[in-house]
């Protein structure tokens, strides 16, 4: 029995994530409709070393906030559906704005692998960038790719594996928000803990972040009027 | 009962925060993520010294800068609208041209008082004629805007407007469907669609109809050229910041009463400013320019042969004098001696006019009228007027085809005279003109205001899932419009502007 796994693939519009999504599935697609909504799902199929993984393509989103359906569509889907892995698409020549979404998912505290997509743009212009201190600053694996050359294609596909089978040892990162901010998440944190329920759904810390943040889709979450 | 805790905690906590940030807790966070972000960039990524500062980034600290980015920004529009008027005038004369000599062409081919004859060169010719005069201008205006947004400048508009309204209190990212809108309200209504809380696409999508769209440009340079034909640029660019002035205000009311809750935050990205290729600014013209050629064709051409018909029908009511004896009586007066040729050729023409006039008086479109002129003549308008803004509401361009048609109508000239012409010398009963530049002033402003078109409520009502808010904005926009023009009209007249 081959083993299966659950990629979801994320990242900001024009990171060229459709292209890493062919790249990875090749012809094994299919389209469909997230549930209750007209926006298109595209799921696709491919089988590595034994493994079985299919890479579910998220809409693509410069955050995750409860302001847009798609990015309403993509936190939800890894949040409740929980994929095995979220793969990142990062633009690496607009790295600063693409990583806000990175960060998003470091505080939903999935096992995230970072494509760092045209890389070769990036460095053109003249840009380096050190993957491994990435890797490090992130607490996820960094994998340089060009997506329309199909380049580092191979390398991601075994992070994602390794990522799965828990064999990369990587830190858990969050970004800090500073003494008060963080003296208040504590708070909010504790009475999460207590809540089993909720600590079954939801990482303790992204929940009361996005309660303090003023989400009102998460409130309701809480409450139980789940819409 | 605990869940309930967890939410009073997050209150308190939220409390205590804003105390110390004195902010929106929500900003305060991004903005602690970008740093944390900005700490990871300079770590990892080396960049060579030279490249810090790329041209669009020596661009941006003028064009976006917090002191000049807005006078920038209102320098530019009214050089669009400037060029835009003075580049448009010369071919629109050519079109113009091939009008009249079109009218009267075709108007030689057919039996005097045939209904066909009518139909063409006071339905087709008058009404639907008067709007396509018009095409060069929206071509120009939609050319200078491609400019704009290819050259990367409209996304540093709406980045300088928005930084302006989320300072009054509004979300951002509403300016970019306001841009938008000056094409077409349809597009700006549908833009608001992919993005933010539910307040403020709200906002935005009830106040989006005042930006000024395409199709009543043609309502403004109709006006324009009859009556401020040396400053039509400025006037021009008057009515659209009007437009814009008025959607700052009724969204900060909206947001206050009937929305109310603090602007969420965003980013906004600005791409580097890049040359326009005349392919691609052509390309963009044209597909907006096309839309309202293929709406002249259709919906407008309806309206106008509708217009047409609700003013020529009945084809033969009864008159209050008896038209034909008359003239017969001119004639025989001649004949016998009794007057001169110039004085028969006069009562006739006097006497042809008055019969068309009194034809298009009882027409349906003047009971029409009759009900209408009462609401508008605190505005300065006549019941014609009256009727043309009411067809309006199909499409705004129909207010010009429908004056132009009602023109053709009630005057029995055999000479095509354009539209601008004939409103320059229509009358009131008492002898004065109906049209001052005041009046066209306030009736441009109408336009600016009035009910959205039929298709943009249309939009509204899907975008809003409710009936509530179409109605709504036809409602509110409307009362605003008349009070806004009776102010500009009995003011004017106060101050001595008549």
């Amino acid at each position: 029995m081959a083993k299966k796994i659950t990629v979801a693939l994320a990242g900001n519009p024009n990171s060229g994530k459709t292209t890493i999504f062919n790249n990875l599935t090749g012809a094994r697609q299919h389209v469909g409709n997230w549930p209750g909504v007209t926006v298109e799902k595209k799921e696709g199929n491919l089988k590595h070393d034994g493994y079985e993984i299919n890479v579910v393509d998220l809409p693509g989103t410069y955050s995750l906030t409860a302001y847009s359906l798609d990015e309403v569509i993509a936190r939800n889907f890894v949040v409740e559906e929980r994929p095995d892995v979220v793969v990142d698409i990062v633009d690496a020549s607009n790295l600063e704005r693409n990583l806000y979404l990175t960060t998003q998912f470091m505080e939903l505290g999935v096992k995230l692998v970072i494509a760092l997509n045209m890389s070769d743009l990036a460095e053109a212009r003249g840009q380096k960038i050190d993957t491994k201190k990435l890797s490090e600053f992130l607490g996820a694996p960094v994998v340089p790719t060009v997506g329309h050359k199909n380049k580092g294609t191979d390398e991601l596909i075994k992070a994602i594996v390794d990522m799965a089978d828990e064999k990369l040892n990587m830190n858990r990162v969050t970004a800090e928000y500073g003494e008060e901010i963080e003296e208040e998440i504590r708070k909010i944190e504790e009475l999460i803990q207590r809540d089993t329920g909720l600590m079954q759904r939801y990482p303790s810390r992204w929940l009361a972040l996005k309660l303090l943040e003023g989400d009102e889709e998460v409130a309701k979450k809480v409450t139980g009027e789940e819409i | 009962m605990e869940r309930r805790e967890i939410l009073d905690q997050v209150r308190r906590s939220s409390e205590h925060l804003k105390g110390i940030f004195g902010g929106d807790i929500e900003t305060i966070i991004s903005e602690q993520r970008y740093g944390f972000i900005s700490g990871i960039c300079k770590q990892v990524v080396t960049r060579p010294m030279e490249e810090r500062l790329t041209t669009s980034d020596k661009i941006d600290r003028v064009v976006i800068n917090r002191v000049l980015g807005i006078p920038i920004f209102l320098f530019f529009m009214w050089l669009m609208f400037k060029f835009t008027f003075t580049v448009s005038e010369t071919p629109m004369g050519w079109v113009e041209a091939g009008q009249e000599w079109l009218g009267d062409t075709v108007g030689g081919l057919f039996p005097d008082g045939s209904k066909l004859k009518s139909l063409i060169v006071e339905g087709v010719i008058g009404g639907l004629g008067s709007v396509i005069i018009f095409v060069p201008l929206i071509f120009i205006l939609f050319f200078c805007i491609a400019i704009l947004e290819d050259s990367g400048y409209m996304a540093r508009a709406a980045f300088v407007m928005d930084r302006f309204m989320y300072k009054i209190g509004l979300h951002g990212r509403s300016f970019i469907p306001m841009i938008l809108g000056f094409g077409c309200n349809i597009a700006g209504i549908m833009a608001c669609r992919t993005i933010e809380q539910k307040r403020d696409r709200f906002t935005t999508i009830l106040v989006n109809p005042f930006m000024s769209c395409g199709a009543r440009l043609p309502v403004y340079a109709l006006l324009i050229g009859a009556f401020f034909p040396e400053k039509g640029g400025t006037v021009l660019y008057s009515i659209y910041i009007l437009g814009i002035v008025m959607a700052i205000i009724m969204a900060k009311i909206f947001r206050k009463y009937l929305f109310p809750g603090p602007p969420s935050p965003f980013v906004m990205e600005l791409p580097p400013y890049r040359m326009p290729t005349i392919k691609g600014v052509i390309i963009h013209m044209w597909e907006r320019g096309v839309l309202y050629l293929k709406k002249a064709g259709t919906i407008i051409f309806a309206g106008c042969v509708l217009v047409w018909f609700l003013s020529n029908f009945p084809w033969s009511p009864g008159y209050s004098k008896d038209y034909d004896v008359l003239k017969q009586k001119a004639e025989s007066d001649f004949a016998s001696g009794l007057v001169t040729k110039d004085t028969m050729d006069e009562t006739i023409i006097n006497l042809e006019n008055e019969q068309a006039r009194e034809k298009m008086q009882r027409s349906y479109m003047g009971s029409l009228g009759r009900i209408i002129e009462p609401v508008v003549k605190p505005l300065g308008f006549d019941w014609k007027i009256g009727v043309g803004l009411a067809g309006g509401f199909i499409a705004k361009e129909i207010v010009v085809g429908t004056l132009g048609t009602l023109y053709a109508v009630g005057e029995a000239d055999e000479e095509s005279v354009p539209l601008r012409e004939r409103i320059q010398n229509d009358t009131w009963p008492d002898g004065k003109k109906i049209f001052t530049p005041l009046t066209a002033f306030a009736l441009m402003v109408f336009a600016l205001l009035y009910i959205p078109c039929v298709a943009s409520i249309a939009v509204i009502y899907r975008e809003t899932n409710s009936w509530k808010w179409p109605l709504f904005a036809a409602g509110y926009t409307t009362a605003l419009a008349w009070v806004v023009s009776f102010m500009v009209y009995q003011g004017g007249k106060l101050i001595g502007l008549e």
